[in-house]
């Protein structure tokens, strides 16, 4: 509800403004109550109104968005309310949840998690292209700095890649300050008609793609083989980002974007994903990131907000990455965070066994 | 009409009390296959899935990672929404109408048999109001039930001969899961579930998986072939505490097919649609729902039982698949309803088949007491 309420306050808009809402929920073990959408109705606003709820994992968040564009983008509605909030602590441990996310038969016996998940991408990356520990650090180094300008992350500070080499091994080679935290928050956003949007705002911004892509669940099968692909990447995520540009026109993301709001829970998740996203070649992600390409002064400043890294409410994580990215288009990111002349910003989503990728591009008036 | 997305295919499996012999996956490789075989269609033709499931009876926290696969979204733009199967085609349609996409593949299921059903339902109260109470979803039902027919002064008759007139209807349905028919003595004699319900009054737990092709306006021109038309659909939410709610009466119901209707230029629903596939998740819910959905004033829904006008030879049959009361794959039900209205306007219906329907009504509902409510129209 505090999260509907200020979306709306920042949009200047009433309840009475909203047609329908999206409700974004991913897994709904965390907070112990099933379907708990429902149960959310009343909170926010949705009672009355067109109201449905969208899960796609970790991406749900951008998912929900997505929703809400295609409410408006299909001339159903003029304004649209996507909001939703997480509680993930209120379970005993997120990790013994998100090991019944594997199929049954085949990988739930391995004591699969995200954790041991993220190794292998790690240990994949490191395989290939010579990526070294150090350099996954100076991820959560410059996420966390970044983060001292964000009033709502959750993990903030000044650390190094010492600090980081030593916190704890969760799985070879993940550390713990590789790792997301377990985060409670909410977060909405309106999104309204072409219309409406240049009356009542003066610099809003616009959605210029959205798209997602599935693949496998299965981690044997999503490298080697048959597979066209390779764990060490995200190629699903490129292929949702080729769509994206196409939809925004972008022809060279290194260029036109200026900032990325990406959901990226490991360190290395984010190596893979500007790769990925084409904002530099396969196995350069790390040398970049060193050369401060992707600091808040770089060439593309990636989670400004200190991203998923910082905080992370599962529920809304992705949509937090569109809220602040809108923030970016908007120019109204908080002082510090604001990137200089964003002209699109890309956020991102990355649900299920690194299997859903969403994208959406958020752009100025052209 | 050419405005409007439309149907090219659907597919079902056999309903079932428990498909012992196949896997969930199994059960949603052949929906997805039997649909896209029904459109002539090749998977390579569809730009996107919409999938609706639900985690907790799917016994896993993330469904549509293993499942999205079977449903045929290996690296397609895939999206999931969890309510009722009937909500992934209102998504998919606005993304079709978007015109972002041309061909997509709706898909939902539900293996009962494999899921503890009411405590996964008990699970759903909240934990500090009602889930100290101990209702389930038929304790809540009976609650709706009771307001309903103490408010309009209902005989449990009425409501049996909602039972008898369903079953009826599933004996000529193969699909059907319970496919004999029931006596009225026969559900005055069932065993009390919870006041004023009966064993018979209630849907059974059955398993199955249902798919839809839905293409876009666009792509539906090319077509040469007369398709089924999605020309109306609506859909909206209720309160979740059942003290905040009238349970006689259905509000959200009433909005979402107000809105159904305004898309589909419907005026008078009763002298226009031909056949209806509603929520029937006890015989009340379809008490309830005729006057939700306008087919009569408020307390009237027992003259249309009494008159028979709901009744296969009817003006207006509603459910004559045998509805809920026969099948009920729980999250897939609503979906498995606009799938049975696509065979009654494509006139596919089969042994159940309503002669000359041209327009069908489908109704899904979410949440404890249809919480939720979407109302779809179809047309030839």
């Amino acid at each position: 509800m505090q999260a509907a309420m200020a979306a709306l306050d920042d949009a200047g808009m009433t309840m009475e403004d909203i047609e329908a809402v999206v409700y974004s929920m991913a897994p709904s073990e965390f907070l112990g109550v099933n379907e708990p959408d429902r149960w959310c109705v009343d909170a926010v606003g949705g009672r009355g109104r067109p109201f449905m709820r969208i899960h796609t994992g970790g991406a749900t968040g951008i998912s929900a968005a997505h929703a809400g564009f295609y409410h408006v983008a299909s001339g159903l509605f003029d304004s649209v309310l996507v909001v939703g909030a997480d509680k993930v602590r209120e379970c005993r441990d997120s990790q013994q949840v998100l090991n019944t996310i594997w199929d049954p038969l085949f990988e739930r016996q391995f004591g699969l998690t995200t954790i041991t998940m993220a190794a292998f991408q790690a240990v994949r990356h490191m395989q290939i292209y010579g990526t070294r520990e150090e350099r996954m650090a100076l991820v959560a180094v410059r996420s966390r700095g970044n983060a001292l300008n964000n009033p709502v992350a959750h993990l903030k500070g000044r650390i190094t890649v010492d600090d980081v080499m030593a916190s704890p091994y969760l799985c070879w080679p993940i550390k713990k300050y590789d790792t997301c935290p377990s985060s409670a928050g909410g977060a909405a956003v309106v999104i309204v008609s072409e219309e409406k949007a240049r009356k009542r705002c003066t610099r809003p911004a616009w959605i210029k793609a959205c798209s997602e892509v599935a693949n496998t669940v299965f981690l044997g099968d999503q490298m080697g083989g048959m597979a066209q692909m390779d764990f060490a990447d995200s190629d699903i995520l490129a292929m949702a980002a080729e769509e994206a540009y196409r939809q925004a026109g972008i022809r060279n993301p290194r260029r036109e974007i200026q900032t990325a709001e990406l959901y990226a829970p490991f360190t290395i998740c984010e190596l893979s994903m500007v790769e990925a996203l084409g904002f530099c070649r396969k196995g350069e992600s790390g040398r970049l990131n060193e050369e401060g390409f992707f600091s808040m002064d770089g060439g593309i400043a990636v989670n400004p907000s200190g991203g998923t890294l910082c905080a992370n409410a599962i529920a809304i994580t992705a949509l937090a990455r569109v809220c602040d990215g809108a923030l970016q288009v908007m120019g109204k990111a908080p002082s510090g965070m604001q990137v200089r002349n964003v002209r699109h910003a890309v956020c991102t989503g990355e649900g299920g066994s690194f299997q859903f990728h969403a994208v959406m591009i958020l752009g100025d008036d052209d | 009409m050419s405005d409007k997305v439309a149907i090219l295919g659907v597919g079902m499996t056999k309903i079932d009390s428990a498909k012992k012999d196949q896997k969930l996956d199994d059960m949603v490789f052949e929906a997805a296959s039997k649909a896209l075989a029904q459109a002539s269609l090749d998977r390579e033709e569809i730009d996107s899935v919409v999938i609706a499931a639900c985690d907790e009876l799917d016994g896993r926290c993330i469904s549509s990672m293993l499942l999205a696969m079977p449903a045929g979204a290996y690296l397609k733009d895939e999206i999931k929404v969890t309510d009722d199967g009937s909500y992934g085609v209102i998504l998919a349609a606005m993304r079709l109408m978007t015109g972002l996409f041309d061909l997509s593949l709706v898909v939902s299921w539900c293996k009962t048999s494999e899921a503890p059903l009411s405590d996964v339902m008990s699970m759903r109260w909240d934990p500090f109001y009602h889930r100290g109470i101990g209702m389930n979803h038929i304790t809540a039902a009976a609650l709706m039930a009771g307001a309903y027919a103490e408010r309009h002064g209902i005989s449990s008759d009425i409501p049996a001969k909602v039972v008898v007139k369903n079953r009826r209807n599933g004996s000529r349905n193969l699909n059907a899961h319970l496919r004999t028919p029931v006596t009225m003595g026969e559900v005055r004699l069932s065993p009390r579930v919870s006041w004023p319900l009966r064993a018979l009054d209630c849907a059974p737990e059955s398993d199955g998986a249902c798919a839809l092709i839905l293409a876009s306006p666009r792509r539906a021109k090319k077509l040469k072939r007369d398709a089924v038309r999605l020309a109306g659909f609506g859909w909206a939410a209720d309160s979740y505490y059942l003290g905040e709610r009238m349970l006689w009466d259905s509000p959200s119901l009433r909005i979402a097919a107000g809105k159904a209707y305004g898309m589909a230029k419907i005026k008078e629903p009763v002298a226009e649609i031909d056949a209806a596939e509603i929520s029937d998740f006890t015989s009340y819910h379809e008490l309830l729902a005729y006057e939700g959905l306008g087919f009569c004033g408020s307390g009237q829904a027992q003259d249309l039982i009494r008159e028979g006008i709901t009744a296969r030879e009817g003006g207006l049959p509603v459910n004559p698949s045998g509805g809920l009361l026969c099948s009920n794959p729980f999250t897939a039900a609503g979906l498995f309803r606009i799938c049975e209205a696509f065979l009654q306007v494509a006139g596919k219906a089969g042994d159940h088949q309503i002669r000359g329907a041209t327009k069908a009504l489908a109704q899904g509902s979410a949440g404890f007491c249809a919480q939720g409510n979407a109302v779809f129209v179809l047309t030839q």
